[in-house]
């Protein structure tokens, strides 16, 4: 699939999210901030990073600027979008997902390994993914939050748990509501998740060998 | 107007201009020799480290910038250290951000793309002042670091109250370049035009010269920079996207435009037109502009043809980029305003300050009987210093895995190990020992770059390069001096002993506390080396306990005496012991022989089996097997160098290869998972207390 990697300016993981997509065969090359050409894509990854400094909020200057448009469009054309930290905080930011990203509870930034359970497998990013996923976090603002309870769980794919895959609080890297660690739109085209998915893609940087970061990239191969 | 400048260097300036300076070219003067830019004090006997080697590429000039080495594949590695703790002890967040900032855009001068940070973070007693200054420390470090993209990979914190007041946040960088691309720090040729990225602000006026005397106590604040860390990320993109369309490329640091426009010219001539600077603040004067330290800006000296293709990638961001001079042939510095001269002064006289060489005397070495503390008090205080818990809070607050390359990441082995773009494996590690140092900095000096260099072979590493950072108290003070000479050779001795070219290097002097008192020594190594073969990855399981090489009963200068205080002997550094032992731990990974591997250093034997008592596994010790001392505080806290404890399924294999190479090893006991348990010749110490204060210590108190 030819995949559009975009980088704002104070995106960081744009060239580690292109690594990871030519390992499952994706058409992936970085795309700037203010040239992306919605027609010449077919999927769109919003990387991690700082955008624009993360001033105001994080995300929400590139939320509102002429490339998010562009990724409007391919969304409501049912094209894929996949979100990653910044990019997940960017597409709450633009309303694209519900809800919003907050501080994490402790005020601070984690780098930690998470487990995440796949709570839906009805996405094209989830359809033939494991149950229980091992990727790293790192972050300030994670913390997921949605006044409406029942339609968080409705939405969330992605739910952080412990060893035993039970969502348990002290699995909660962030105080996020319900564990969640990512979520869809309603047509499940738009993805966002919190974790790094293209940094737990290569047996040799992940603590076990594993790379479940491939589970949720594979569908940009084919 | 505060100068650091001498009565004598006052004089010298007169003479040789035959007039009195303005006001002006004293600030120019005062920036261009001060310590920090100079290195006035210290490079006479800088002069002595081996910086050659058959792998390197580039060595320090005059040890302003950075070095780089061979890495194969085309490829070079750049490499330095550097501090800032003078701001970070003002203002600790900024302090601490901008000096990441700071050393980022030292390799990118290189035209290298920064792939590792290190951070040596050394503070004093954890009271509302310590607790303060180090997560400010901490979190001034991540915004940076993580804002921008390059993963902080290690480094050390120690605790200690000689930092009271004078903390110490040392960062290292490690960058990749094609070695035929490395861009030069100096110009050849006139003609060339000067062009200038960034805003110049307000903040870090005078900064140079305020780290280069003790900190006053008064209002410092405006000596220190400002952070942005997102016009940091900016300039290390566009830096890196136009490296090949510049002829040199020098970042704004300490002394500003002053110093780099002076340094790039190296010898040739400058003329700056001040009022083409873009500012952030209109009325800066001209004087300001010369001296501000503002960060997030650079300096490129571009063919004039280049000039506009060079400034319209700035500007695809928004960021300021001005053509504000050129390069001449006459060998003078001129800074003008509006066509009016601000300052004009003779290159060389700026670039050749004085040099001094102060007079050095070594302290009396005190004697004190060593001190009887009972075993079981010895454990617990030593085992719950917080030089030795878990330091995930830390850490914990860097991102350390962007750029997917991190494969040894923080608390999982003594180095931190990356992958490199042609596929090896770098390990990177950064040595400094306060305690040692404090009793005899010759023996220290050695054993840093012995420490360093076990610490890579125990990811299976060899060193291939080494940058140092020299901090002192007052040069001017002759104890103090003998103990900067004393760990220069100590230093050199050791580098060339292990054939490893020291490539760059910073000296920081006037570390002091309020009352005057120098900080304990503390120069500092990092070194970068390659995995030979295997990697090793560190994971506890059941097994026989190795120790390699022979303990000595020499406590004075170690984290026991620190707690305890008392005598003893100081511990020699005996290199042949280091290589041998670290020969034979890389022979055991590459044989497979290694299950869980660590150096012997910081709280010694004791302090080595933490980490597998932290996991929740017992470990029994025969005390008798423990080589090289009766004494029973001596084998369990003395930190004398040379030794390896390998957690091994086969310790018969490390005993015969031992003795084979010329060592000693011993089988000392063994690891079993049945609950954290320390057993030492049948008497139980319980460890649930030490282990939970292990992973609880930081979170609890910060």
């Amino acid at each position: 699939m030819r995949t559009a990697v975009i980088k704002f300016p104070g995106t960081t993981c744009e060239l580690d999210v292109v690594k990871a997509l030519k390992q499952v065969g994706a058409e992936a090359e970085v795309v700037k901030f203010n040239s992306l050409d919605p027609d010449r894509y077919d999927g769109v990854v919003i990387p991690g990073g700082f955008s624009f400094g993360d001033y105001l909020r994080a995300g929400a200057i590139a939320a509102n600027s002429e490339a998010m448009k562009g990724i409007r469009e391919m969304a409501d054309q049912g094209k894929l979008v996949l979100g990653i930290c910044n990019g997940f905080q960017i597409l709450v930011e633009s309303g694209l997902l519900k809800g919003a990203l907050l501080p994490n509870l402790n005020l601070r930034f984690i780098t930690k390994w998470v487990r995440i359970r796949v709570r839906r497998k009805d996405t094209p990013f989830t359809k033939d993914s494991k149950d229980v996923l091992f990727m790293p976090i790192a972050h300030a603002e994670g913390r997921y939050y949605l006044d409406d309870e029942e339609l968080a769980s409705r939405l969330s794919v992605f739910q952080y748990v412990d060893e035993r895959g039970i969502p348990s609080p002290q699995a909660n890297p962030n105080g996020s509501i319900l564990n969640i660690a990512g979520v869809t739109n309603e047509a499940g085209n738009v993805l966002g998740l919190m974790p790094h998915p293209e940094r737990a893609s290569f047996p040799s940087i992940s603590p076990d060998g594993s790379r479940d970061g491939l589970e949720i990239l594979r569908v940009f191969g084919k | 107007m505060i100068l650091t400048l001498s009565n004598t260097e006052m004089e010298v300036v007169r003479r040789v201009l035959g007039r009195e300076p303005k006001e002006a070219e004293w600030k120019l003067v005062d920036a261009l020799w001060s310590e920090h830019c100079s290195y006035k004090s210290s490079k006479v006997f800088l002069r002595s480290l081996p910086s050659t080697g058959p792998n390197v590429i580039m060595s320090v000039e005059d040890w302003q910038d950075a070095g780089a080495v061979d890495v194969g594949d085309g490829l070079a590695l750049v490499l330095k250290v550097e501090s800032h703790n003078h701001p970070s002890a003002i203002d600790p967040f900024n302090g601490a951000a901008t000096g990441v900032g700071g050393i980022l855009r030292d390799i990118i001068s290189k035209g290298a793309k920064p792939i590792a940070l290190l951070d040596m973070i050394r503070v004093g007693k954890l009271d509302d002042r310590g607790k303060w200054l180090l997560k400010n420390i901490i979190s001034g470090i991540g915004f940076y670091g993580n804002s921008v993209g390059v993963p902080v990979v290690g480094g050390e914190l120690s605790f200690d109250e000689t930092y009271n007041d004078n903390p110490l946040v040392d960062v290292a960088c490690a960058g990749i370049v094609n070695k035929d691309s490395i861009v030069p720090s100096v110009v050849r040729e006139p003609g060339l035009r000067l062009v200038l990225a960034g805003f110049t602000g307000l903040d870090g006026l005078g900064g140079a010269s305020f780290a280069s005397r003790k900190l006053s106590g008064m209002d410092e604040i405006g000596a220190v920079q400002i952070a942005d860390p997102f016009a940091g990320k900016i300039i290390i993109d566009v830096t890196l996207e136009i490296a090949k369309e510049v002829e040199a490329i020098k970042d704004l640091g300490g002394g500003g435009l002053a110093v780099a426009v002076t340094e790039m010219a190296n010898g040739l001539g400058a003329v700056v037109n001040l009022e083409r600077v873009p500012l952030r603040f209109k009325y800066l004067s001209p004087e300001d502009i010369i001296i501000s330290e503002t960060q997030e800006r650079m300096l490129f000296a571009v063919k004039p043809e280049k000039v506009e293709s060079v400034c319209a990638k700035f500007r695809e961001y928004n960021y300021p980029c001005e053509d504000i001079g050129e390069i001449t042939a006459e060998p003078k510095v001129r800074f003008l305003y509006n066509g009016e001269t601000v300052a004009e002064l003779p290159s060389d006289l700026l670039l050749s300050p004085p040099l001094n060489v102060w007079p050095a005397e070594r302290r009396p070495r005190r004697r004190e009987p060593e001190r009887e503390v009972a075993l079981g008090e010895a454990l617990r205080a030593v085992l719950t210093h917080p030089d030795l818990v878990s330091k995930e809070w830390a850490y914990s607050q860097f991102d350390y895995e962007v750029g997917t390359s991190t494969v040894v990441k923080p608390g999982q082995g003594d180095s931190a190990v990356v992958e490199l773009p042609n596929g090896k494996y770098l390990a990177l590690k950064g040595d400094a020992n306060q305690d040692l140092c404090a009793e005899d900095a010759y023996e220290c000096g050695k054993a840093i770059v012995a420490e360093a260099y076990r610490n890579l072979a125990t990811v299976g590493a060899r060193g291939i390069a080494l940058v140092d950072h020299l901090q002192f108290g007052d040069p001017r003070k002759p104890h103090v001096y003998q103990d900067f000479i004393d760990a220069v050779r100590g230093i050199s001795e050791a580098s060339k002993f292990f054939s490893i070219p020291v490539v760059g290097g910073k000296v920081s002097f006037h570390n002091e506390d309020k009352n005057g008192n120098p900080i304990k020594p503390t120069p500092l190594v990092v070194m970068a080396g390659l995995v030979e073969g295997k990697l090793a990855r560190n994971r506890v399981e059941e097994g026989d306990l190795v120790l390699i090489g022979e303990t000595r009963n020499e406590l004075a200068g170690t984290l026991f005496s620190r707690i305890f205080g008392g005598g003893g002997e100081v511990a020699k550094t005996r290199l042949m012991e280091d290589l041998i032992a670290s020969n034979l731990v890389i022979k055991g990974i590459n044989e497979g022989k290694i299950i869980w591997n660590k150096d012997v250093s910081k709280g010694g034997l004791a302090g080595a089996l933490l980490p597998i008592l932290a996991k929740g596994f017992s470990v029994r010790i025969s005390s008798s097997q423990v080589i090289g001392t009766s004494n029973i505080l001596g084998k369990m806290f003395s930190e004398s160098g040379g030794r390896f404890l390998v957690l091994t399924g086969d310790p018969q294999w490390f005993m015969y290869q031992a003795g084979r190479m010329g060592i000693q090893a011993s089988v000392i006991g063994k690891v079993t998972k049945d609950g954290s348990k320390l057993v030492l010749d049948n008497e139980a110490f319980p460890m649930d207390k030490i282990v939970e204060n292990y992973y609880s210590f930081l979170e609890g108190s910060l």
